[in-house]
């Protein structure tokens, strides 16, 4: 087989340079032509591939959804969206050895549009998987000052939220807790979105925080339950009893069946009518308050002491509960002169051998329950207010 | 019509248009003179290459979809049934239509432009595009971008034909086609450049390079614009910390070293074994190939079909464990034996590539496992593992250093890709004396240049035929009778004159005393003498050189460098080939 070029075309180097350019143009025609339709037929075949590889990694298939993905990325080598797709299904695949690919296919993806909000998200997540906090901090807080194709400011809420989850499942409050604070200034008027974020403030032990934030769920819908029920238990948690007291009777008016509310309601009530130093009581309710409290610490030293299996005579007079006994027994003709208005140190003098013994025997026994709960809350709230 | 210029109504101008056009391509006959006409012929070149190689890989693709479906795990059966019955097909075609396409078509190209003055039929990069991209898309274990270099260099030798160049520059027209089909098939121009003069032309020429990079540029630029500017692989982050690493890359060069040398061994034997089975063996050989191929796959391992880049990348990114890694590289050398030896049109280079780097990759993550220390990721050994295969298998070290440099766009780890590629290379010529493309030209029945002969060819330099400086030395300044004084007490027969200012020259005993004789001893020796200068030779020359002089004088003076008046010693023609006759007895007992 061979070919020749006509002989009509005569050997002069002009016209030869002149042929095959004219045969280079036509030829770069058609292979154009050619590359077109074949880029066509396989860009429509990576598009059925990229669907199949979606429904598998809808119904957390991640092995088919991958092998569905590689095969559109053959057909369409360069297309974002397949490359973002199947980074993900390698990192959802809980297969250590498939996050360094991943993140080979989102750094690629990165270099080529750094401020891409869906891409930067896609490597927080697998520095999340990684448990590298200062990566995926750097990265989820690209995606939420990055370019989201839609709903900006939901999707950007999203991210901060997730960021804050992986925040404090790695054990990191304060982080965690700053990123609240500025969550909380851009929530929009849902309730959905400030009861999430009322629980993540409860997750970061900032119960005020959370109570706020229940407080504008409640603003927006003052039936949420929900709310009602988080409020009071934020309230309960900070101490501020009242206030927990006022949720919680809605919060089991809203839903009676909620039983963790009227648990908190029982104990929040028992806090309000046994404290002896509520402003608003006459001195001799405060009195009352005093001696009952006194007599209950009594009996619950003595159970605790049985319950520990200890003779409080047998016991030494280093150990606590024995010396609790004693400065009990010491402080026990004390409350006869309760009523002297001149003994004005003596209701915190006996109140303090009273939380000292609800305390201790916490510690040795267990979280104690009714009017001793009361007691060792009302205590521990003392605490923090002197502090 | 009438001719315009003819007619006594039309203007003048027309006329003078046509004499300046016809000045004006005079001009430019004059401006393309054969050597500027080859090197834009060879951008030509580069771009017709480029654009077959464009088609070539799209065959390769669409061969593989309608043959094979796009997903692995939908194959089945197809597996196996799809390359025995392509091998089938293939063989009919390379026995009956396309004979001459067995192989890679390296020493194809090779042979074209050492025997056959640059001659390769057209018809040859037809069937090399036709059964390398059936046999590829098949399955079958072998790569494209031989098939591609020969693609090219077909292109090129029957362009060159077609215009009708000059037989030396025909001949240069196999390795420039070849360069750009290699370089459009890798999208590595200095890679394919840099094969082209260590494996096809065989020397270091500068007369060709320039043709050979225009080509391999102009075909790179081709397969970017139509098929994208993507590497081959992505490639991760490679990281080359502490100098001791590199002892970890020397082991992987070492392993890799006995690797190839496996691997060219086993091609080595089954090659000119199947070749002598009965003819019709050879219908069912590359079917046969197939259906092991097929079978290897259908039990786990689809990753050694074809040329494989898809599991590479995946190995670059960690994805397999070092056991699958090694399975895998041990697989893909029997696949890729089994393709090659049974007479299958097609590549060597993807294999290589695959083979170094699933080593690379199991050495790597055997090497951290018991030294934690080390910083290279998987990725980086996969790279460097790629070079080591080059650089042991086919035994191209410059190649294989600059091929991992282009591919990876990465010059942090030139280091370990130098120190592990020595190390194999080193290993593979000390096991394995032959290269492996020099091995297959042999099997053929010929002999072809070697770069790698060259290298390790001691060269004779004038300085180990030189001579003592002579005692006697004549000036030309210097009157006849006392010249011919000085020679008297002398043994010799012919003496060096040094001429004035500078230059040699010689005069003999006998010239000396005819002067005498004619009466011309009171002239100076320079107006006599017949010969006015003697060409100088450098001591560093190599001793082929002075063969074109000690025929015509008889003595011939070596000079310094530095000072041409300062003699170095002399060169006789009794001198050199008594030189030439005592490294031929020396070599003789060697080859024997």
């Amino acid at each position: 087989m061979s070919w020749t070029l006509p002989k009509l075309i005569p050997r002069s180097a002009p016209i030869l340079l002149l042929v095959l350019t004219l045969a280079a143009a036509a030829g770069f025609a058609g292979v154009s032509h050619l590359v077109a339709r074949f880029t066509a037929n396989q860009q429509a075949r990576g598009r059925k591939l990229f669907a199949r590889g979606l429904a598998a990694a809808g119904v957390a298939r991640y092995d088919d959804a991958i092998a569905a993905f590689r095969a559109a990325l053959t057909c369409d080598p360069t297309n974002s969206q397949y490359q973002l797709s199947l980074a993900r299904a390698l990192r959802d695949s809980n297969d250590p050895r498939r996050l360094d690919e991943a993140e080979s296919y989102l750094i690629a993806l990165w270099q080529r549009s750094p401020q891409d909000a869906a891409v930067n998200l896609a490597l927080a997540r697998v520095a999340a998987h990684r448990g590298s906090i200062e990566d995926a901090t750097r990265y989820y807080h690209n995606a939420m000052y990055g370019v989201w194709n839609s709903d900006p400011d939901t999707n950007r809420n999203k991210a901060r939220i997730e960021l804050i989850q992986f925040l404090l499942k790695k054990g990191a409050p304060a982080n965690a807790e700053s990123e609240l604070m500025a969550l909380a200034t851009s929530l929009p008027p849902d309730p959905e979105s400030h009861l999430q974020a009322a629980q993540l403030f409860e997750q970061a032990q900032d119960h005020p925080g959370a109570l706020a934030q229940y407080r504008e769920v409640l603003h927006l819908d003052p039936a949420n339950s929900a709310a009602l029920a988080g409020a009071g238990q934020a309230a309960y948690s900070s101490g501020n009893y009242g206030t927990a007291q006022r949720y919680l009777e809605a919060a089991v008016n809203a839903n009676p069946q909620d039983a963790n509310s009227r648990q908190l309601l029982a104990t929040a009530d028992l806090i309000l009518r046994t404290n002896p130093f509520h402003s608003h009581i006459s001195d001799a309710e405060r009195n009352r308050r005093i001696t009952a409290a006194f007599t209950q610490a009594e009996k619950r030293l003595t159970e605790c002491s049985q319950q520990t299996s200890a003779n409080l005579n047998a016991q030494s007079p280093a150990s606590p509960l024995s010396s609790l006994q004693s400065r009990w027994t010491a402080a026990k003709p004390d409350l006869a002169r309760l009523h002297s208005p001149a003994e004005t140190d003596l209701p915190d003098s006996i109140m303090d051998v009273v939380f000292q013994i609800e305390q201790q025997t916490s510690t040795a026994c267990g979280q104690p329950q009714g009017l001793d709960l009361a007691l060792l809350l009302i205590s521990q709230k003392r605490e923090v207010a002197s502090q | 019509m009438s001719d315009p210029a003819s007619s006594p109504l039309s203007p003048p101008v027309p006329v003078s248009r046509l004499q300046t056009s016809r000045r004006l391509f005079s001009t430019l006959e004059g401006v393309f003179h054969e050597e500027v006409f080859f090197l834009i012929l060879s951008v030509f070149i580069g771009i017709f290459s480029g654009l077959a190689v464009v088609c070539f890989r799209l065959a390769i693709d669409w061969m593989h979809l309608a043959l094979l479906g796009p997903l692995p795990q939908t194959h089945g059966w197809r597996l196996f049934a799809v390359p025995s019955l392509a091998g089938l097909a293939v063989a009919v075609l390379v026995l009956h239509v396309f004979p001459g396409i067995r192989g890679s078509g390296v020493n194809q190209t090779k042979a074209a432009l050492y025997i056959f003055n640059g001659f390769i039929p057209f018809r040859t990069a037809i069937g090399k595009f036709i059964c390398a991209a059936l046999a590829i898309g098949s399955g079958q274990s072998l790569g494209p971008e031989d098939p591609s270099l020969q693609i090219g260099a077909s292109i090129a030798s029957a362009l060159g034909r077609q215009l009708e160049i000059s037989r030396e520059k025909l001949r240069l027209m196999a390795p420039v086609g070849a360069a750009a089909g290699l370089a459009a098939a890798f999208n590595a121009p200095i890679s394919a450049v840099l094969f082209v003069i260590e494996e096809v032309i065989g020397r270091w020429s500068a007369g060709i390079l320039g043709s050979v990079v225009l080509s391999a540029v102009s075909s790179v630029v081709i397969v970017r614009w139509f098929l994208g500017s993507e590497p081959l692989f992505r490639i991760p982050v490679t990281t080359f910390k502490r100098p001791t690493e590199l002892i970890a890359y020397a082991v992987l060069g070492i392993v890799g070293g006995l690797a190839s040398v496996a691997f060219a061994k086993s091609i080595g034997y089954l090659r000119p074994l199947l070749k002598s089975l009965p003819r019709w063996t050879q219908y069912f050989q590359p079917a046969l190939a197939g259906l092991l191929v097929g079978l290897i796959a259908f039990l786990g391992f689809p990753q050694i079909m074809g040329a494989g880049y898809d599991a590479m990348d995946q190995a670059m990114h960690g994805q397999y464990a070092w056991k699958v890694l090694a399975i895998l590289a041990v697989l893909k050398i029997v696949a890729t034996t089994l393709s090659f030896v049974s007479g299958t049109p097609g590549g060597m280079f993807a294999p290589t590539l695959f083979i170094g780097a699933m080593l690379g990759g199991a050495v790597g993550d055997i090497e951290r496992f018991y030294f934690p220390h080390l910083t290279g990721s998987t990725g980086t050994y996969v790279l460097v593992g790629m070079g080591v295969l080059f650089a042991g298998f086919l035994r191209v070290p410059m190649t294989s250093v600059f091929m991992v440099l282009e591919v990876s766009g990465n010059y942090e780890i030139i280091v370990p890709v130098i120190v592990a590629n020595t190390f194999s290379y080193l290993v593979s010529r000390g096991l394995q004396s032959i290269p492996l493309f020099d091995m297959l030209t042999r099997q053929d029945g010929l002999i072809l240049p070697s770069l790698e002969e060259d290298r390790e060819e001691t060269i004779l330099r004038v300085e180990d035929a030189m001579l003592p400086v002579p005692a006697t030395i004549l000036s030309a300044q210097d009157y006849v009778d006392a010249n011919a004084r000085r020679v008297h007490d002398s043994a010799d027969s012919t003496f060096l004159v040094r001429m004035h200012p500078s230059g040699w020259s010689t005069v003999s005993r006998d010239q000396l005393q005819r002067f005498f004789q004619e009466g011309k001893g009171e002239l100076t020796l320079a107006s006599v003498l017949p010969v006015q200068s003697l060409p100088s030779l450098y001591p560093d020359l190599p001793l082929d050189s002075a063969l074109r002089y000690v025929n015509d004088y008889s003595l011939v003076p070596v000079v310094n460098r530095a000072n041409s008046r300062q003699l170095e010693g002399v060169i006789s023609r009794d001198s050199v080939f008594k030189k030439y006759g005592s490294r031929r007895a020396l070599e003789v007992p060697t080859s024997s």
